[in-house]
C-alpha cells in the first residue's frame, strides 16, 4: 500500500490562519517538557546513528494522513522515533 | 551534466512511493538555474537505506508563482538535486505546436 | 517488534518515558546524556548568532559581499564553524526592489544554531502551506507589509541548503556600533516575517 505522503503540503489552501504568532518573538521552543525530551531523544539517536535525518524525516511522512494532519509537532515525531525505535529493532 | 544560471529546466512529474525533495507544487513545472550548489546525497537514496547513496549537485531553482498556480507575482526558490531535472529546451508553454521558427 | 495496540491512549508523556527507557535499556543513550543534549542545545542555538552575521555585513561591505556568497565559510569567520558545517548556509538579501521570506514546505528545515529554536509557527501546517502560495497574505498575519512594488522571493529549504535573510538596515542607525547594531535585528527578521 502506497504510503500517503500527505505532508507535502506546499500551496495547499484552506489551512487558515498561522498560529501563535503574538509574542512570537518570546514563544518558548517547547510547550512541555516531553516535547523538549523528545527533541533530544531524536538527537542523540540520530547522533548514535540508528538512523539518518532523511530517515527520521521519512517516517514522520509516512504516518498514516490522519494522524499526520492532527497530531501536533512533536507527537509526529514520538510517533516516527517509536517506529524506527521499533524497525530497528531496539530492546 | 552541470546545469549554468539561467538555464531553463522542467522539474519530474513522477510521484514516487518514497522519500523525495521535489514537492509535489513543483513536479513538472519548468523553473531556471538560478546557482549549483554542492553535491549532496540523495535524500531518496539516504531515507531507503541504500548503501552507496548517489551524490548529486544540488541546484537553486527559480519559479514564477504565476506558472505554478495561474496567479501571484512572487517568485519561489527551491534546492532541487540534479536527478529531478532536465533541461528545457522547449517552445513557450502552450504556443508553438511545432518547431521552433527561425529569428 | 510490533507496536503495542492504543499506544495513543497512554497520556504522551508517558509514552515519552517508556520509549526513553527503552533506548536506555538498549544502551543507546543515557539519562544524563539526554539532558546534556537539551543543555546544549539551549546554550548554543541563539537568533544572537544570526544577528552578529547581519550587523558585520551592514558595517563592512566586503565580509557581506563573502557572507551572500558563501554563507558558511562567512559563518565560520564569526566562529560558527562546527554549527553550519553540515549544510550549506545561504544568506539572502532584502533590498528596496526585494523582500525575502524562507520557509520548509516538507518538514521544518532551520539553520537552529544561528536563529535558535524554531517558532512554533514555522513549523505549522498553515505557514508551511501557504507561505509559497499568498505569501503577501502570510507576512500581513505578521504584521509585516510589504509595498506592492517590491517583489517577494520565496526560498523553500531543504536540510542540506538553510535559509538566513539579511534584512535592510534601518534609517537613521548610521552612528551605532556592531553590538547596537546586533541587538536591532530579530529572528523573525532574519526569517522574513518582520522587516528587521
Amino acid at each position: 500500500m502506497r504510503v500517503s505522503r500527505v505532508h507535502d503540503i506546499g500551496g495547499q489552501t484552506g489551512f487558515g490562519p498561522v498560529p501563535e504568532i503574538p509574542g512570537s518573538q518570546d514563544s518558548p521552543p517547547f510547550h512541555a517538557d516531553w516535547e523538549a525530551r523528545v527533541y533530544a531523544l531524536a538527537g542523540v539517536l540520530g547522533r548514535r546513528g540508528l538512523f539518518s535525518g532523511d530517515e527520521l524525516r521519512d517516517a514522520i511522512e509516512s504516518l498514516p494522513p490522519d494522524r499526520y494532519l492532527s497530531a501536533s509537532y512533536y507527537e509526529r515525531w514520538l510517533e516516527a522515533l517509536e517506529v524506527l525505535v521499533a524497525r530497528k529493532g531496539v530492546a | 551534466m552541470t546545469l549554468r544560471p539561467g538555464t531553463r529546466v522542467r522539474t519530474s512529474s513522477a510521484d514516487p512511493d518514497h522519500h523525495t525533495r521535489l514537492p509535489r507544487y513543483l513536479r513538472g513545472q519548468v523553473g531556471e538555474i538560478v546557482y549549483a550548489g554542492r553535491e549532496w546525497p540523495l535524500p531518496d537514496d539516504v531515507a531507503r537505506g541504500v548503501a552507496a547513496p548517489r551524490a548529486e549537485t544540488v541546484y537553486t531553482v527559480r519559479f514564477a508563482a504565476a506558472g505554478l498556480w495561474g496567479t501571484g507575482r512572487h517568485t519561489i526558490l527551491a534546492d532541487l538535486w540534479e536527478s529531478y531535472l532536465e533541461q528545457d529546451d522547449g517552445e513557450d508553454d502552450g504556443e508553438d505546436d511545432g518547431p521552433q521558427e527561425e529569428r | 517488534m510490533t507496536a503495542e495496540p492504543h499506544h495513543h491512549d497512554l497520556p504522551v508523556a508517558a509514552r515519552v518515558r517508556r520509549l526513553e527507557e527503552r533506548v536506555i535499556a538498549a544502551g543507546l543513550a543515557s539519562d544524563g546524556e539526554l539532558d546534556e543534549a537539551l543543555a546544549r542545545f539551549y546554550a548554543r542555538a541563539t537568533p544572537i548568532n544570526g544577528a552578529r552575521l547581519v550587523a558585520r555585513a551592514w558595517t563592512d561591505p566586503r565580509f557581506r559581499a563573502r557572507l551572500l556568497a558563501d554563507g558558511s565559510a562567512a559563518a565560520a569567520e564569526l566562529g560558527f564553524g562546527p554549527q553550519v558545517s553540515s549544510y550549506q548556509l545561504r544568506v539572502v538579501a532584502n533590498s528596496a526592489q526585494r523582500h525575502n521570506v524562507i520557509v520548509c514546505t516538507l518538514c521544518s528545515c532551520y539553520p537552529v544554531a544561528l536563529l535558535g529554536p524554531s517558532p512554533s509557527w514555522y513549523k505549522s501546517l498553515a505557514y508551511r502551506s501557504r507561505t509559497v502560495r499568498e505569501p503577501r497574505a502570510v507576512l500581513s498575519e505578521f504584521g509585516l507589509v510589504v509595498p506592492e512594488e517590491v517583489d517577494i522571493a520565496v526560498w523553500d529549504s531543504t536540510a542540506e541548503t538553510r535559509y538566513l535573510v539579511l534584512p535592510l538596515r534601518p534609517d537613521g542607525t548610521d552612528s551605532l556600533a556592531e553590538d547596537e547594531l546586533a541587538a536591532l535585528i530579530t529572528r523573525d527578521g532574519l526569517i522574513g516575517t518582520a522587516r528587521v
